[in-house]
């Protein structure tokens, strides 16, 4: 596909890779997507379906050779011994990783601003944020560096950040893509997806990666009905509140423009749209605080000099290792699974989980996909201009109902307002990816993509 | 959320807090908890709860030994040991 | 007088070839930190895969107790921070193990009683931490092997019952080949909790004992404890809820360090492994598995072969010697015969080669040839005791030893004529004396034959025939 073929040669003679590397780095002084920026030298060139293309992953997923730091002192300078299933099969297909990207620490958070190691900002307006927690992967993408980036979605993490850059997010239907090699925070909510450049790149890497693992006992097979219809019944939600002014334009001009597109729209009621921010950071946070125990200074990482016993060590390392929104959320995770209280929180969460998968399922009865938007406004300013952390996960309030219910979700570019690209996302039920491409595909022929100012190709040339 | 409470958790969690932080993250953990409490509201009675999302199968593998290529580099990583052993400080 | 109640907890390292939840490989005594991978390092990013073969033997297990078995285990994490334990969760079982609600009859010092067995779940080990000094050196080997536990209701009255519980319990997941039972190196687990009080008022406060590693301790740390409890309530003092570990050295429980707040710990549904429903074939698969237990052969090889008490319990206290013995006995051997030589001869070899009955050059089939030779008197009770020294030396058959050492009994009437002659012309007093009618010489005579022929001749045989000479000429 020529898509690619724009993509395939940069690595495989040294002026092109000098090219490459000017490019890269021109932009990471200005944005900071990288953590680690090394492109391989291939000794011969790759063979495979995504043959020489270079990709960017983000720091929570292993790649050996590389670091695998979570953006957290707590793991600064550790190398991964392995490699997760889904880098390992697009390197199979004969992608290259260069670099690793930053995040949220831990992917906790929708800036990248809890970075412990280095600072993104958006290659659109470097004074915004890129979103999180994957915004180094979608800053990357965006600046035109890597043609598609691996990312990681608790709640909205790939989703949000391709929103803010102007760029494709993919969140996969829950155990469609192994997740070997990515560094838990909510296991039960969360995996790795895509964000790219175009609707084409994010399914054929869909495509690479998805499939059961034999080292992932929560991967499935993949099952798609294998129906996508012509026309699709679309589902807009009534009366969200809460919108900025450009996102409700955005929102509404999507679906004009669906109906002009040939789709059946409908208007549609979430019931349980109130609780899913409430049952989502409960289940988060709960996860997150037995996936987080490993992190203690004896096998690896960051360990406190001059203790003299197992728990000052484990408690230094975790104080120091840890930063704030982590140390907050291992609390919150603490105290809603602590005896007592447990019941109320957790178990009550995990209930709510079920009328909302219930809601959801009543719903794609009577639509075949669901257009929400990602986040509430478009890309936040840095630090206290932005949003205050509390406002930031009440915002999250669209797209932790795809993780809740485990089905996959598409953030797409729907053009730019005032210097800030504009997204919004399509729902689909389990294992209909496809869909959510199609439907994205017909929106992207209306809707042409929009780069940041300082996007080239000229450099490949 | 009261002080006690919140030592209380950060002693499972394994974290130490100072005064201040425990100050300023007493204040966010209850900001959350209260908005967490308004669960209550949503009717769940007969209702499961929800632990694994799309699992259905059974998974297992069969019980054959894969020799670790990583055991020296694992010891290595660890950042302090002797011989084969990982060291931790114990004074009694 | 008081009433005491025992509850035992059980951990049973399982026989697998790898871990529980990675492939490394799951055996003990290996340099430290060698089978060790990602996984049961607790590295970030990696994931547990279930055994299939720990799930058939947890389940197995759980079968054998009689328990309800699980038609969908949920593995839970277990949350509590140990230096020792590299996630700081053990996936372990809580709401839904693999069995539950089980029993065990069985002897309990003369009365027939029944052991509730509260639940069987399985789970991962922890690593190893060796205290050298004012460091702790950390061995990850055994983390992640796997273990089950296995929870008795508290019924147990005396420290002799824990032990005779224990007793059967190791002999029966011997007989199940999922474990080894060796409690002296860990493959075999115990605590207990005990509690005492006035008969008729139920559970007194519960005290955990750790730290009982063999059975014989069981039973005396149980009785220390009992007593102890006892005397505190005779003086009216209370009997603190804590931990205490059995101290081999001085014989008595002493309290552990106790932990300012109480174990929360957080037990939630591990994400990471779906429940696992057994199906049809699974649960064929555990039913291979369910061999005869100890009791009911007790109870067979009584009824079928007619083996006295002592003589059972050393048959079927190893499966494999039960097996050996029945095998022994479809070849031929009289059962009776084949269980006094496996309990006599047969041990004393053993012992003195130090070798296992498995892998000791005896077999069914040379036993049971041994015993045919016996037993049809071919060869008689002296030489068969040479025979199987020679065929743990040499490990060949009976039959090629007793032909190579020409060991067959004399019992042709005309060799023992000959015999007998020469015996008279060499001994002519004697044989005058006998034709006399003094009887006294013909032992002298027999033992002479018996002499010459190495105890080859059927002695009987022989005394007959020289009767019959001396008679004649008279
Ligand atoms: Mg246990
Ligand atoms: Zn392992």
């Amino acid at each position: 596909m020529n898509h690619s073929a724009r993509w395939s040669n940069v690595l495989l003679s040294p002026d092109r890779t000098e090219s490459y590397l000017d490019y890269a780095r021109g932009w990471e002084k200005r944005i900071g997507s990288f953590l680690e920026l090394s492109p391989p030298v291939p000794a011969s060139p790759p063979r495979g379906d995504l043959a020489g293309i270079p990709f960017a992953v983000k720091d929570n997923i292993a790649v050996e050779g590389f670091n695998l730091t979570c953006g957290s002192k707590m793991l600064a300078g550790l190398k991964s011994p392995y490699t997760a299933t889904a880098v390992r099969r697009l390197q199979e297909a004969g992608a290259l990783v260069v670099g690793k990207t930053n995040l949220d620490e831990f992917g906790m958070g929708s800036s990248t601003d809890t970075s412990a190691l280095a600072r993104t900002s958006n290659p659109w307006d470097t004074s915004l944020v890129a979103g999180g927690s994957s915004g180094g992967s979608a800053a990357a993408v965006a600046a035109g560096i890597v043609p598609f980036a691996l990312g990681s979605d608790t709640g909205g993490s790939i989703r949000q950040p391709a929103a803010f850059c102007g760029i494709y997010g993919l969140k996969p239907t829950y155990g469609a893509v192994s997740r070997y090699g990515l560094v838990a925070y909510a296991s039960s909510l969360e995996g790795i997806g895509v964000v790219a450049e175009s609707v084409g790149f994010a399914r054929r890497v869909f495509e690479v990666i998805r499939g059961i693992d034999p080292l992932d006992h929560s991967s499935v097979e993949y099952l798609p009905s294998g129906q996508t219809p012509p026309r699709p019944r679309l589902g807009v939600v009534r009366g969200l509140a809460g919108l900025s002014g450009e996102i409700e334009r955005a929102y509404r001009r999507a679906a004009d423009l669906a109906r002009g597109l040939g789709m059946e729209v409908s208007e549609v009621d979430l019931k349980t749209f109130d609780y899913v921010v409430p049952a989502y950071y409960t289940i988060a946070t709960a996860e997150a605080s037995a996936n987080l125990a490993r992190f203690n200074g004896i096998r690896y990482g960051l360990r406190p000099e001059g203790t003299e016993n197992p728990e000052q060590l484990v408690k230094g390392a975790r104080n120091r290792g840890f930063g704030d929104e982590v140390k907050l959320r291992i609390l919150l995770g603490t105290y809603v699974l602590r005896s007592g209280f447990q019941d109320r929180y957790y178990v009550r969460a995990q209930k709510i989980r079920t009328a909302i998968r219930n809601d959801l399922q009543a719903l794609f009865g009577a639509v075949d996909l669901l257009l929400l938007p990602v986040f509430p406004t478009a890309a936040f300013k840095h630090g206290e201009a932005g949003l205050t952390p509390f406002q930031q996960k009440l915002a999250d309030r669209f797209t932790v109902t795809a993780n809740l219910a485990g089905i996959p979700a598409l953030s797409f570019p729907m053009g730019s307002e005032a210097g800030a690209p504009l997204g919004l996302q399509l729902l689909a039920p389990a294992f209909e990816e496809e869909r959510l491409f199609r439907a994205a595909e017909s929106f992207a022929e209306a809707v042409p993509l929009e780069h940041p100012p300082g996007y080239s190709e000229e450099w490949r040339s | 959320m009261e002080l006690k409470e919140l030592y209380v958790t950060a002693s499972l969690a394994q974290l130490d807090l100072s005064d201040e932080e425990a100050e300023t993250l007493s204040a966010l953990v209850g900001q959350m908890v209260e908005y967490f409490s308004t669960m209550r509201e949503i009717d769940v009675e007969n209702l499961e709860p929800t632990t694994h999302a799309l699992l259905k199968t059974n998974r297992v593998r069969e019980d054959a030994v894969v020799e670790s290529a990583a055991a020296d580099t694992l010891v290595g990583n660890a950042p302090e040991s002797e011989g084969r052993f990982i060291v931790i400080p114990n004074v009694l | 007088m008081y009433q005491a109640f025992v509850g035992l907890e059980i951990h049973v390292q399982l026989l697998t070839k790898s871990k529980v939840f990675c492939g490394c490989r799951a055996a003990f005594g290996d340099e430290p930190n060698t089978n060790v991978c990602p996984v049961c390092m607790g590295y970030p990013g990696v994931l547990p895969t279930l055994n299939r073969q720990a799930i058939v033997q947890a389940y197995l297990v759980a079968r054998a107790l009689d328990c309800e078995l699980s038609e969908s285990a949920v593995f839970e994490r277990k949350n509590y921070f140990y230096p020792d334990l590299p996630k700081n969760y053990q996936i372990s079982q809580l709401g839904s193990p693999v069995g539950r609600n089980g029993r065990v009859d069985l002897d309990l010092g003369g009365s027939r009683r029944r052991v509730p067995i509260r639940e069987v779940h399985l789970e991962e080990d922890a690593g190893k931490m060796i205290h050298a000094g004012d460091v702790s050196l950390l061995d990850y080997n055994r983390a992640g092997t796997p273990l089950l536990e296995i929870v008795t209701e508290p019924v147990l009255e005396r420290g002799e019952e824990a032990e005779l519980f224990l007793q059967y319990f190791r002999r029966m997941v011997r007989y199940l080949g999922v474990c080894d039972g060796n409690m002296e190196e860990g493959s075999l687990r115990c605590d207990a909790n005990v509690s005492v009080n006035r008969p008729g008022k139920g559970l007194g406060s519960k005290v955990e004992i750790k730290n009982m590693n063999s059975s014989r301790f069981v039973k005396k740390a149980l009785a220390f404890e009992i007593a102890r409890q006892s005397g505190l309530l005779d003086r009216g003092a209370p009997v603190a809820q804590e931990t205490r570990l059995w101290n081999e050295n001085r014989d008595l429980t002493e309290a552990m360090r106790s932990k300012e707040e109480a174990d929360d710990y957080r037990y939630f549904p591990e994400p990471d492994l779906p429940p696992f429903k057994p199906d049809a074939a699974f649960l064929l698969d555990v039913e291979k598995g369910l061999v005869e237990l100890p009791s009911a052969r007790r109870e067979r090889l009584v009824a079928e072969y007619g083996l006295g008490p002592d003589q059972v319990d050393f048959i079927i206290d190893e499966k494999s010697r039960a097996d050996f013995f029945e095998r022994t006995v479809a070849l031929g051997a009289d059962p009776l015969a084949a269980a006094s030589w496996l309990g006599s001869d047969v041990k004393r070899l053993l012992n003195r080669e130090g070798v296992e009955l498995a892998e000791s050059p005896l077999t069914p089939e040379r036993l049971a040839g041994l015993l045919v030779l016996l037993a049809s008197g071919r060869i008689h009770g002296k030489i068969a005791k040479q025979v199987l020294e020679v065929l743990f030396a040499e490990g060949k058959d009976p039959e090629t030893i007793i032909r190579e050492r020409a060991w067959e009994q004399l019992i042709d009437a005309g060799a023992i004529a000959k015999l007998v002659d020469e015996a008279i012309d060499a001994n002519e007093k004697a044989a005058a004396q006998i034709r006399a009618g003094d009887e006294k010489p013909v032992g002298f005579l027999v033992g002479e034959i018996m002499k010459a022929t190495s105890g080859r001749a059927e002695p009987q045989l022989v005394r007959s025939v020289l009767k019959e000479r001396l008679a004649k000429s008279r």
